[in-house]
């Protein structure tokens, strides 16, 4: 048993753990983080993401000692001012969640994509969420809500859109 | 909790994470065989919760300062540290021009997710026949430095490599870095067919290099035997060029002649098929650049 600080989602969070003990059970079970969904175990599906001093990796494969004095975020920390990310307002606009129970990795996986390269391709976004599933099949409309992200956020867009209202 | 259930908790063990070389053998010298190295965790955390191996003591060696570098040998060529991540390798552009035979193989490992974490000494390490950084690291000709109690020595990556998850390491020793020589005017090119699975069924690792007249070709198979399979009969099918005559003699060359397995994954006759077309993928890639 040892006690690690872990910064989730910018609050640092303390807790006695064991040194076998998952990022993932950590997070669900001892900080009730319900958002990161245990679900193969075994880093096939993704639903366990997070980001882990800003890179995606699945806490499924991640011991919690590791994380000591590090930084994780998870969906609830996408958001600004308590605003909806652009993305999240986007998979909403878009339906893209059927059962919702794999969006949260989605929204993160997406959200962590734009931010680091602001217009994907669909070969960038097939890349880049190639560890996650969707066994409801929404990727079509994940990736309209990408697309429609990426869009609104080219410069050219705005003048459009200011020439049209005037 | 969810604790409890197969396949989704770890055996109990003590953590470790030593800053430096010294401690790391200290610690190996102390538990020995109850011990495992852990690097990125992805082999290591999946076999655990399989309880393939329970070790007592797990000694994290990503904080060791001398494993996290990728730097320059004198005389030529790259030493890749033990805690080096393949995503760091694939973004740090070190391999890309004079090692695009490892930078493809490694692009394509898993996804970007397991890349962040993943090692390239220890997706080595593991050993298992369907990994491919093995077969470019041989055709790279690259050794395998390792540091134990009576000091250091280095051993080629193919000799390494005994068997299925067998390598030449003892339980005091550690796989410090990976050591890849300076290919002259090198081509080289990585293919492989996994049929939509997460697994290779066949792979292949193929560097051609010339150093003034002398054309050399080495061509390596993955995945398609219990440890990888250089081919001398393909080598010397493209030495002089490769060619669509000479493709086509390497393909049913190597499809002929390189052994291959059956197992849960394919029939040894599927993975004789696919040779000649992994081949033929990747020599004709090579010959339209």
């Amino acid at each position: 048993m040892r006690e690690i600080a872990v910064t989730v989602n910018g609050k640092v969070r303390r807790r006695t753990i064991k040194d076998n003990e998952l990022l993932l059970d950590f997070l669900r079970e001892r900080l009730e983080v319900r958002s990161v969904k245990a679900a193969c175990w075994r880093g096939e599906c993704g639903l366990c993401t997070v980001m882990l001093d800003g890179h995606l990796v699945k806490s499924c494969l991640v011991l919690a000692v590791e994380a000591d004095r590090r930084d994780v975020k998870t969906v609830e920390g996408i958001s600004e001012d308590g605003e909806l990310a652009p993305i999240q307002k986007a998979f909403v606009d878009h339906g893209a969640a059927q059962c919702g129970f794999c969006t949260p990795a989605w929204v993160l996986a997406t959200h962590a994509l734009l931010k680091a390269n602001p217009h994907p391709t669909d070969a960038d976004l097939i890349e880049a969420t190639s560890g996650l599933v969707c066994r409801c099949g929404t990727y079509n409309q994940i990736r309209e809500a990408v697309a429609e992200v990426s869009e609104a956020s080219r410069p050219h867009r705005e003048v459009k859109e200011s020439i049209a209202r005037a | 909790m969810s604790f409890g259930s197969p396949y989704t908790t770890l055996p109990d063990f003590e953590y470790h994470k030593p800053a430096n070389l010294e401690e790391v053998l200290d610690l190996l010298k102390q538990y020995g065989d109850d011990a495992r190295l852990m690097g990125g965790g992805i082999g290591l955390i999946a076999f655990m919760k399989e309880r393939l191996v329970s070790p007592m003591h797990v000694i994290d060696v990503k904080e060791v300062a001398e494993f996290k570098q990728v730097s320059e040998v004198p005389g030529g060529g790259i030493s890749i540290g033990a805690a080096v991540t393949l995503s760091e390798l694939l973004e740090g552009g070190a391999l890309k021009k004079d090692y695009a035979v490892l930078h493809e193989a490694l692009a394509k490992v898993a996804d970007p997710m397991i890349r962040r974490r993943a090692t390239l000494v220890g997706n080595l390490c593991e050993a298992i026949p369907w990994v491919d950084s093995p077969p470019a690291l041989i055709a790279l000709d690259a050794v395998v430095n390792i540091a134990g109690p009576e000091g250091r020595r280095s051993v080629p990556v193919g000799g390494f490599i005994r068997g299925p998850v067998d390598i030449d390491l003892s339980p005091t020793e550690i796989v410090t870095a990976v050591e890849i020589p300076h290919a002259k005017k090198a081509e080289s090119a990585f293919e492989k067919f996994t049929g939509g699975s997460e697994f290779s069924l066949a792979s292949v690792a193929v560097v051609l290099s010339s150093g003034g007249r002398n054309r050399e070709a080495r061509v390596v198979y993955g995945a398609v035997n219990s440890t990888p399979v250089r081919s001398l009969e393909v080598e010397v099918a493209i030495k002089d060029g490769i060619t669509p005559g000479s493709v086509r003699k390497a393909a049913e060359i190597a499809s002929e002649k390189v052994e291959c397995v059956d197992d849960v994954l394919a029939s040894a006759a599927y993975r004789k098929h696919l040779l000649k077309v992994i081949t033929t993928k990747v020599l004709r890639r090579m010959m339209s650049k």
